[in-house]
């Protein structure tokens, strides 16, 4: 049952108001856009029609069918907006009341033009729609829809935008690209931020600087150049960031200051790059040379310092690696700074910190470069005098080396109990006894997290059940004890460079006579890294077997590093410490994560077990699953 | 080694069907008269252990000895057991020690 439009909507929305929330009917829905797809909407009050731009987040509307040409909609976000003396609306919530509803009214729908269009892009149009081909079909609403595809220029630039839609009976404009063209230099509307869009025809925002890149240099086939970023919020949370490049940092670098507000206007936006910008917003501003920035030296409390989307640490065990996002947890232990060697033979400074929060899960941070030794250092002195500050986090990168951690990327930025809610929150339950809670990392155990749960095996099943034959490594976990130790060769000298968050741990070679040669990172260098590689008999009730333990599970087995039984045996000659090392770890028991893996050696078939975990027993754990062990395969008599 | 006069693994619960026999059970200690200890059995009721207490005394201690009533047992052999203890874990052995695996201990 056809309803009632909205009065002189149309009108209502030409003239500014913004808040009518009108019922308009959609005549035609046509999607257009060269890099990105924009949906354009042709909107009618039943007597007047104009174009509305769809913002991007709603084109799922359109894609899912739950808006149609014929539906009536209501339209909750908009902006009305003139492009070039034209007028567009820009929509950026609406809601569907009608699905499908014949056309209400007598809308007059603009004739439009026929100007032939100047590609402004050399490249070849898109075709959009099938209907645009047959241009000259004039529909029963008498409208043709002229190659509308290239008028959008991915570039961004305002000039050059040729919509299609005219006002009706004027002469077609002699618009060229470079023509001067006479523009309203009266200031423009403050709107928000997350109302910006390419087709704004003149915006400004007001809104406080929460981050200010470095300037850099940079030389490309273009020649050399310099650009700068930095990032705005405004009091309705929304954010983007401003770039500048060349004469224009000269412009603004020195006049922007974090913390303070300005008004910006006349910039272009274009998309933003996700690589490295990692605001909520999919566009970003460019700021030109006719572009204005001005200080408001008024104190705005409405527009945050910060604005941050804490995630807790136990949504970032199933956080996607290499994603972007803010943490906030009490700092409990704070490691010293260590220098690395990067890759390109760089060296940097790295920290290892401890977060934890609310849910008890702890999880790493590492902090690169000047973070070890500013926040780093200051956040060590705090935790040695007992204090354990909060600490928020602003655009860390998620890693799944180990688990999952968090390290800072040049982006981000350390809060030191900051000022805010959730803070405030953090410190009251640590000093009511979160402090004391039972931490458990998700960056350590996740490595074998979802694997926490190996099957029980004795020794003798490895071989009775054909384990490790099939494609796949069979994982298990037996309780068993070292019985010996292989002491002639239990360790390789390893290439301590890091390639990007690991170390490269690849054998290295003797050069010369006091250098050592990666071949992998193709470098030398004075001092290597010992690695365990040992060659350990277990046994269990059922029988024994040889397995092969690494870095880790060897510490765990002999209880020192590598490098120190190295030192022992070879450099100290101190066979006695050595001895009694080794001896302490014998007949001792663990529950060890075997990996099992049949591999082809020559010509032969070898069973390749190798320890992947190494645990020293709980009793109490261990007891509680004899227990279950005993009575799931104990039938009762009586 | 003897094996004529095992000690049977008790509580506070099993303790009644072992009166007048040997028995062994692990104590949290309560309180310490010098003569006697309170302590708290792995079910939770309270148990009054004789004889004499070593010096120091952990929190957990296990005493073997003669069960004279239900509540109370004159302890020959006390060994300190720390201050870390599965009370849980040792109830159930308890359980099971005097229960369907009775013929494996007694």
């Amino acid at each position: 049952m056809p309803v009632n439009l909205t009065a002189n909507a149309i009108a209502a929305i030409d003239a500014g108001d913004v808040n009518a929330k009108p019922l308009v009917q959609v005549l035609d829905i046509k999607l257009i856009g060269s890099s990105q797809e924009r949906y354009r909407f042709l909107l009618s009050d039943a007597v007047a029609t104009q174009h509305a731009m769809l913002a991007t987040q709603l084109n799922d509307r359109v894609k899912t069918g739950r808006v149609r040409r014929g539906s009536v909609i209501q339209l909750i976000e908009y902006i009305g907006s003139t492009v070039q003396k034209r007028k567009i609306i820009v929509i950026l919530n609406m809601e569907t009341i009608i699905l499908d509803c014949d056309v209400i009214g007598n809308p007059s729908v603009l004739e439009l033009d026929s100007l032939p269009e100047k590609p402004l892009s050399s490249g070849p149009r898109p075709s959009i729609n099938n209907s645009v081909a047959g241009a000259q079909n004039l529909s029963r609403t008498s409208y043709n829809n002229v190659k509308t595809s290239s008028s959008l220029n991915q570039g961004g630039n305002m000039q050059s935008f040729r919509p299609t839609v005219q006002p009706s009976y004027q002469p077609p404009p002699n618009y060229k690209n470079h023509g001067a063209i006479m523009r309203n230099e009266a200031p423009a509307r403050i709107i928000p931020i997350a109302a910006l869009n390419p087709y704004q025809g003149r915006w400004a925002i007001k809104a406080r600087v929460t981050a200010k890149g470095d300037l850099r240099r940079y030389n490309n086939a273009r020649g050399d150049g310099k650009v700068f970023s930095f990032d705005l919020l405004d009091s309705d949370g929304g954010e983007i960031r401003v770039t500048c490049f060349n004469a224009v940092v000269d412009r603004f670098y020195d006049t922007i200051e974090v913390g303070k507000v300005y008004v910006i206007s006349k910039g272009s936006l274009k998309p933003a790059q996700k690589n490295f910008n990692h605001l909520n917003n999919e566009w970003e501003i460019f700021l030109e040379t006719t572009s204005s920035v001005d200080l408001c030296p008024d104190e705005d409390t409405s527009i945050p310092r910060q604005q941050f989307s804490f995630r807790p640490i136990s949504e970032i065990a199933n956080a996607e690696s290499n994603s972007i996002l803010d943490i906030i947890g009490v700092v409990v232990t704070v490691n010293p700074s260590v220098p690395i060697m990067r890759k390109n033979g760089m060296e940097t400074q790295r920290r290892i910190l401890n977060l934890k929060d609310q849910s008890g899960l702890t999880v790493e941070l590492t902090l690169w470069g000047d973070f070890c030794n500013r926040e780093g250092q200051q956040l060590h002195d705090m935790v040695e005098a007992g204090i354990f500050p909060i600490l928020a986090v602003k655009a860390g990168k998620v890693n799944d080396f180990s688990g999952k951690s968090i390290g800072t990327i040049s982006a981000t930025q350390l809060f030191i109990n900051p000022d805010s809610a959730e803070a405030d929150s953090l410190r009251n339950w640590f000093d009511r006894g979160g402090k004391d809670t039972a931490s458990h990392s998700i960056t350590k155990d996740a490595i074998l997290g979802g694997m926490k749960n190996e099957t029980r095996k004795c020794l003798t099943q490895i071989k009775d059940e054909g384990l490790g034959r099939s494609d796949k490594p069979d994982w298990i976990a037996v309780k068993a004890t070292v019985s010996f130790i292989k002491t002639d060769s239990f360790c390789y000298t390893a290439c301590p460079l890091m390639i990007g968050d690991r170390q490269c741990n690849k054998k290295v070679t003797k050069s010369g006579n006091s250098a050592w040669l990666c071949d992998r990172c193709n470098q030398e260098f004075e001092e290597c890294d010992y690695r365990y590689l040992l060659q350990v008999q277990i046994q269990d009730y059922s029988g024994m077997t040889w397995v092969t333990a690494f870095q880790e599970a060897g510490e765990e087995i002999l209880g020192c590093s590598a490098k120190e039984l190295y030192v022992w045996k070879n450099e100290m000659q101190d066979d006695l410490k050595f001895l009694e090392v080794i001896q302490n770890c014998l007949f001792r028991e663990f529950i060890l994560k075997l990996k099992i893996k049949e591999e082809i050696y020559g010509d032969e078939q070898k069973l390749k077990i190798t320890v992947v975990k190494a645990d020293k027993l709980n009793y109490s754990e261990e007891s509680r699953f004899l227990f279950d062990s005993i009575t799931k395969r104990h039938v009762t008599t009586y | 080694m003897d094996t004529s006069n095992p000690a049977a693994f008790v509580n506070a619960e099993l303790l009644r069907m072992y009166v007048g026999r040997r028995v062994r059970a692990v104590i949290q200690v309560l309180r310490n008269d010098g003569g006697s200890i309170f302590g708290k059995s792995t079910d939770e009721q309270e148990l009054v252990i004789k004889g004499q207490p070593p010096n120091p005394l952990t929190t957990f201690v296990e005493v073997i000895g003669i069960a004279d009533s239900n509540r109370s047992i004159q302890a020959e052999i006390w060994t300190n057991f720390g201050d870390n203890f599965d009370v849980s874990s040792y109830n159930t052995v308890c359980q099971l020690a005097n229960g369907d695996f009775k013929h494996l201990f007694i």
